[in-house]
């Protein structure tokens, strides 16, 4: 009793480095991250502040961001998904290829879709019958998607016939935001909310934390593990539709360096690689703390490849910060 | 009961070398002495050597249980070092090269063992950062290299033998010979298998963990500097698909995501194997977008068999 309290009066002796405060700051590095960069923002440039430029830096993001969401809900689960860039390439190219076929845009928008959930239940299929590494798998089967993009398109950049489809990339809801933001935001809001409030969502933690005691309080593992996966091939399908809608056209390897951009942005906001923690909300915020900073180095005119060296550096930061104050509490 | 799981084991331990002489027997039927000829062996031989170092140190980190994603930039780096610092004389830069690996290694080292952090995510960062240098250093074009001698290293043969591929020989006996008959090679295995308990045997944890980073960095740039001969110039495209290729090499001659499982032999095996498909496949005619799907379907299904049959080996073993 006594060495607590007198472990409690050391601990809060140090106001900052108080044990509730430092519980804040350790769940929270990326929000606080994130406000600090915008209040470096708003000192270095005036342009920062402007709702302009806030909203264009969730437009220039929200593909990432889409694709980071899925992502996160495989990492939850203790999975990941390294098929996410090529799936980026192959959704686009059949919606494409499929118009230049004469079929109507939305029809081709569903096929591109379709597709998309066609590659998350090869993915799901192959980790859950033979339980090999999902790391791995997707791995392959990335590669795999790669090469049949390649094929589809003999590498060449496809174009789609239709003005209105491009409308979906570029167009604004309003008249203000676009739709992708739309799109992005209402994503991750579905998503929290799964995530917290359902079942299936709960299982998830539970399984990424610990799949034995998972499939012992019940939760048939394979099925949800299966629809994880789903959800990971359906948003990189979104992000597709995104992306080839803003270009009005696409090549294989539209998503290049997509996977690991994907999964830096979700350990940025604080979803553990281990699995059994994070949220579709956190991941949010790691996404914008990209995406701030990458405003925020062009507004100050740093050579973009200087911007990738600082980027890393940041991340790298962040995780070892994440990680000591984990270890510390 | 037995005598499968005596046969499971016995294609745990071999299917590397299985794969390596299905593929050699593959295409010597296809193609006859088209195929099955000096020259044709010859160039396999100096494909693969440029990829034998750094798939060994891939392998030697996956034995340890870590991973390493910067291999590629790493790779990339030493290229364009030891072609821009050409001017300060051949072995200078070929040591400022070999350098920038050890220190990018210990860099990797240190934040996996010191910094606690995952070593995916560590290696993940070090590769953006070492790639953001490359482009820099590179201002994203290529470099020409200016002494014609510097092609010997990549391109030179002894007799019919590359150069590259005794280098790559060299490299594969002493990393051989480190991991199965030394103490600090053990000790890999030992804390890539199960890191409690190797800390309990009294396993020097730090040391373990930490220089199969800088191995594989070094080798790593050792790829690079090859890469950088053979060609006598070096692109900031270089590696970009590499840590992905040398992982996929790595598990096909046996290493394990888990840590713990591996050789350096089998590592050779699996480049060798890549090599030969990819050299095959062009002598069939075979357009490069199909051999991308084949060679991924080639792994997907090593890596389909092996969890299955560690599966299966696994319930065997509860069983009896």
């Amino acid at each position: 009793m006594t060495i607590n309290s007198e472990n409690a009066f050391n601990k809060t002796k140090i106001g900052l480095f108080s044990p509730r405060s430092l519980k804040i700051i350790r769940e929270q590095t990326a929000l606080i991250l994130l406000i600090f960069l915008i209040f470096v923002g708003s000192q270095v440039s005036d342009v920062f502040l402007t709702g302009q430029n806030l909203l264009n830096i969730i437009w220039a993001v929200s593909v990432l961001g889409i694709v980071s969401l899925g992502q996160c809900i495989l990492i939850i689960a203790c999975r990941f998904d390294m098929s996410v860039a090529y799936s980026l390439g192959l959704c686009g190219i059949v919606m494409v290829v499929f118009q230049n076929l004469g079929i109507p845009w939305t029809i081709s928008v569903l096929i591109g879709i379709c597709t998309g959930f066609f590659i998350g239940a090869i993915n799901g299929i192959i980790c859950v019958k033979t339980g090999a590494n999902p790391f791995l798998v997707t791995l392959g089967t990335g590669t795999l998607i790669y090469a049949a993009s390649l094929t589809i398109t003999k590498s060449k950049t496809v174009y789609t016939p239709f003005e209105a489809f491009t409308e979906i990339g570029r167009g604004k809801l309003f008249g203000v935001v676009h739709y992708s933001v739309a799109i992005f935001i209402l994503l991750a809001i579905v998503l929290e909310i799964m995530l917290r409030f359902t079942k299936f969502g709960r299982s998830l933690y539970v399984i990424g934390l610990n799949e034995k005691v998972g499939k012992l309080s019940g939760f048939s593992v394979n099925k949800i593990i299966f629809a994880a996966f789903l959800i990971c091939g359906f948003t990189a399908s979104i992000a597709s539709l995104i992306v080839t809608s803003r270009n009005g056209s696409t090549v294989a390897n539209v998503g290049l360096g997509l996977e690991f951009e994907s999964i830096i942005a979700v350990v940025l906001g604080g979803t553990s690689l281990f699995g059994g923690s994070g949220g579709a909300l956190r991941t949010v915020v790691g996404v914008l703390v990209l995406g701030v900073l990458n405003n925020l180095l062009i507004l100050m005119n740093v050579q973009t490849e200087v911007q990738q060296i600082v980027k890393g550096s940041i991340f790298l930061l962040i995780v070892w910060l994440d990680t000591s104050l984990r270890s510390k509490s | 009961m037995n005598s499968i799981l005596l046969l499971t084991r016995l294609f745990l331990k071999k299917t590397p070398l299985f794969l390596f002489f299905l593929t050699i027997t593959f295409f010597t039927l296809m193609l006859g002495s088209s195929f099955f000829n000096l020259l044709t062996l010859t160039n396999i031989s100096r494909q693969i050597s440029i990829d034998t170092p750094i798939v060994i140190g891939q392998a030697i980190v996956l034995i340890s249980g870590g991973i390493d994603i910067s291999v590629g930039s790493v790779m990339a780096m030493s290229a364009a070092i030891v072609i821009g610092t050409q001017s300060l004389g051949i072995f200078l830069s070929i040591f400022l090269a070999l350098a920038f690996g050890v220190f990018i290694g210990c860099i990797n080292g240190l934040l996996v063992t010191k910094g606690k952090i995952v070593p995916f995510i560590a290696t993940l960062g070090t590769m953006s950062v070492v790639r953001g240098l490359v482009l820099v250093y590179t201002d994203q074009k290529a470099i020409m290299g200016v002494l014609p001698s510097f092609e010997i290293i990549g391109g030179g043969t002894i007799g019919f033998i590359p150069i590259p591929f005794l280098i790559a020989l060299i490299i594969l006996m002493i990393f051989h010979g480190l991991l199965t008959k030394m103490k600090i090679g053990r000790n890999f295995f030992a804390v890539g298998g199960d890191l409690d308990n190797a800390f309990l045997a009294g396993v020097p944890i730090f040391r373990s963990r930490f220089l199969p980073y800088v191995i594989s960095s070094t080798l790593a740039s050792i790829s690079g500097i090859l890469l950088a001969s053979r060609l006598n110039s070096a692109n900031p495209q270089i590696g970009l698909d590499t840590a992905l290729a040398s992982i996929a090499a790595a598990i096909i001659g046996g290493a394990s995501l888990l840590g713990g499982r591996g050789s350096i032999f089998g590592a050779f095996l699996g480049v060798a194997t890549l090599g030969i498909l990819s050299t095959g496949m062009n002598l069939l005619g075979i357009t490069t977008y199909l051999q991308i799907g084949i060679k991924s379907l080639v792994f997907i299904s090593v890596v389909i068999i092996d969890a299955v049959i560690v599966k299966r080996a696994r319930s065997a073993i509860k069983k009896e």
